[in-house]
């Protein structure tokens, strides 16, 4: 199937396309396009107009920059997959890369774009919300940065505002101490996550966790933070006991509901799986200590 | 803007100007513009892979990007394989796929043709988990995927061997010789094995052995079929046995 018929901008710096969505109505950005062209195919998105942000060289970026990892919004997947900068230093980014969609998705998708759409299915998402990253919006008053938290309200619906466009997210620079994972379970290559979480741990010299952060996928209306589980692992010091009931916690703050692939009960449960998982090999990562894991491979 | 506009799409090599409307797709241009059908429109939302091209040497798909957005690009599709460099006959990857049986009914071929490019150009010596990762965003509902990776080994053996011959500018890989997964030796057909070169293939898991059934001989699996016990290998293991480690090929790709 056709989309609708829209009208096409190609702007080439920053500054043009802000005055686009300032001047056009109800323009849609059109980024990597790996969610929104079968949006538009299917015509569940019908724009009159459509801002390309393809061609804005200045956006094609990954690097570390005054204590942040920056992406901007043409940074892609397969750039992340691809960096040794990710590969040495954020575990939870190397994890996600690859298991997002397939090669030729991944070549064009770009991790702004996913964060944009706001699918409570999609990874980064959660991988920002492990971090306590930050959304970059620039619109006609410059650059406002949105805590992740902040950010996403409803499924495929943010706090970005209508004459704003995500330039950069950023995550801030790990510590010494600190180790981040993804662990995802999905059906088969190329789906979405049946249910995904992100772990991020800091500790201090003396092993003791410093703070944590855990963001889940695909299992509430938005992706969501553990917060009972990140709370109850402050101040401790890792064992399999503490990441089981760290599980539990967010298996009980997550809400999935139940649909083809899985039931509400199956996948709370894989909430719990997976946040140890993801707690061990963030501990791992951090260097300071290896926790048994409870939950086989 | 809804109107047509003039892109510039190179082509396999050739420069077209076309005018498309911002709405057509980069596969609509491909097969109905320029009139070139080898590249496959599958599920049409993204999934299947028929439709991978490599667009300024990426893998991508084709019916989930705009016509306007490749404007200025290079594009490869199936219709090109035959006459890079690399190509005799054929390109080394169309030969394996030939040779290894790599297709059935045949209609994901050019796009697996066109991912299996973007692996080889990148890594020359694949492993089968890379093989595979490459691939995983392409359908086959025919193959169960095994031929298709020894299509792309065979592939990537063969250009090894030219690279040799050509006064080898990527020396052989001594690894490769003894972890490489089908050397062309170790391919289809070979009579050394004494068996019937015509039914055997050289692989256990394939053919049922030296001594095994013809999996394609009509006669015998019409007996088989007349047989309420199902049938029988000469080893006395059914086929069914056989094809046990094929059932978790699919959840990999």
């Amino acid at each position: 199937m056709k989309s609708a018929p829209f009208e096409h901008h190609e702007p080439d710096t920053v500054d043009e396309a802000v005055s686009l969505l300032e001047s056009l109505d109800d323009p849609t950005i059109l980024a990597g396009g790996q969610s929104l062209v079968p949006m538009l195919r299917f015509r569940l998105a019908n724009p009159d107009v459509v801002v390309d942000i393809n061609g804005i060289d200045s956006l094609d970026y990954l690097r570390e920059e005054d204590g942040s990892l920056r992406l901007g919004a043409l940074a892609r997947h397969a750039d992340v997959e691809d960096s040794a900068l990710i590969d040495e230093t954020y575990g939870s980014f190397a994890d996600v890369a690859p298991l997002v969609a397939d090669p030729q998705i991944r070549n064009r998708g770009t991790v702004v774009g996913s964060v944009a759409q706001a699918d409570p299915k999609g990874d980064w998402g959660s991988i920002l919300l492990a971090h306590e990253g930050e959304v970059i919006a620039t619109g006609p008053d410059g650059d406002r940065a949105i805590p992740a938290d902040e950010f996403f309200l409803l499924p495929y619906d943010t706090t970005l505002g209508e004459q704003e466009l995500i330039t950069e997210i950023r995550v801030p620079v790990p510590g010494p101490n600190e180790g981040s994972a993804y662990h995802k379970l999905k059906r088969k290559t190329g789906d979405y996550a049946m249910a995904g979480v992100g772990a991020r741990l800091v500790f201090d010299d003396d092993g003791v966790i410093e703070s944590a952060g855990i963001g889940m996928t695909a299992v509430d209306i938005t992706n969501a933070r553990a917060t009972d589980a990140e709370e109850h692992l402050e101040g401790e010091r890792p064992d399999p006991d503490l990441f089981a009931k760290a599980g539990e916690l967010a298996a009980e703050q997550s809400n999935p509901e139940s649909d083809e692939h899985g039931g509400a009960d199956y996948k709370e449960r894989m909430v719990d799986v997976l946040t140890q998982r993801a707690l061990s090999d963030a501990a791992e990562r951090a260097g300071t200590v290896t926790v048994q894991r409870r939950v086989t491979q | 803007m809804t109107d047509e506009r003039e892109i510039t799409l190179t082509v396999n090599g050739t420069e077209h100007t076309i005018e498309v409307e911002p709405r057509r797709l980069l596969v609509h241009a491909i097969r109905e513009d320029l009139d070139m059908t080898g590249t496959h429109i599958g599920c049409d939302t993204g999934n299947c892979g028929a439709c991978t091209v490599l667009k300024d040497g990426e893998p991508i798909k084709s019916c989930l990007m705009f016509a306007a957005q490749a404007d200025g690009a290079e594009i490869l599709t199936v219709e090109g394989m035959e006459d890079l460099p690399e190509a005799d006959d054929l390109h080394p990857l169309q030969e394996g796929f030939r040779e290894e049986h790599g297709l059935q009914c045949g209609y994901c071929t050019p796009g697996m043709l066109m991912a299996g490019k973007a692996l080889l150009d990148e890594h020359p010596d694949p492993d089968e988990e890379t093989i595979r990762d490459a691939i995983s965003g392409n359908l086959c509902r025919c193959t169960g995927y095994q031929n298709i990776v020894r299509s792309i080994e065979y592939a990537a053996d063969e250009l090894e061997n030219r690279t040799a011959a050509d006064g080898g500018a990527v020396a052989v890989d001594g690894a490769s010789e003894s972890e490489g997964p089908a050397s062309p030796e170790g391919g289809h057909a070979a009579p050394e094995f004494g068996g019937d070169a015509d039914t055997f293939c050289g692989r256990e898991d394939c053919c049922g052995g030296p001594d095994g059934a013809d999996p394609f001989d009509r006669d015998a699996l019409l007996d088989d079929a007349a047989d309420a016990d199902g049938p029988d290998n000469a080893d006395g293991t059914s086929d069914a046995d056989a094809d046990t480690d094929a059932t978790d090929r699919g959840d990999t790709v």
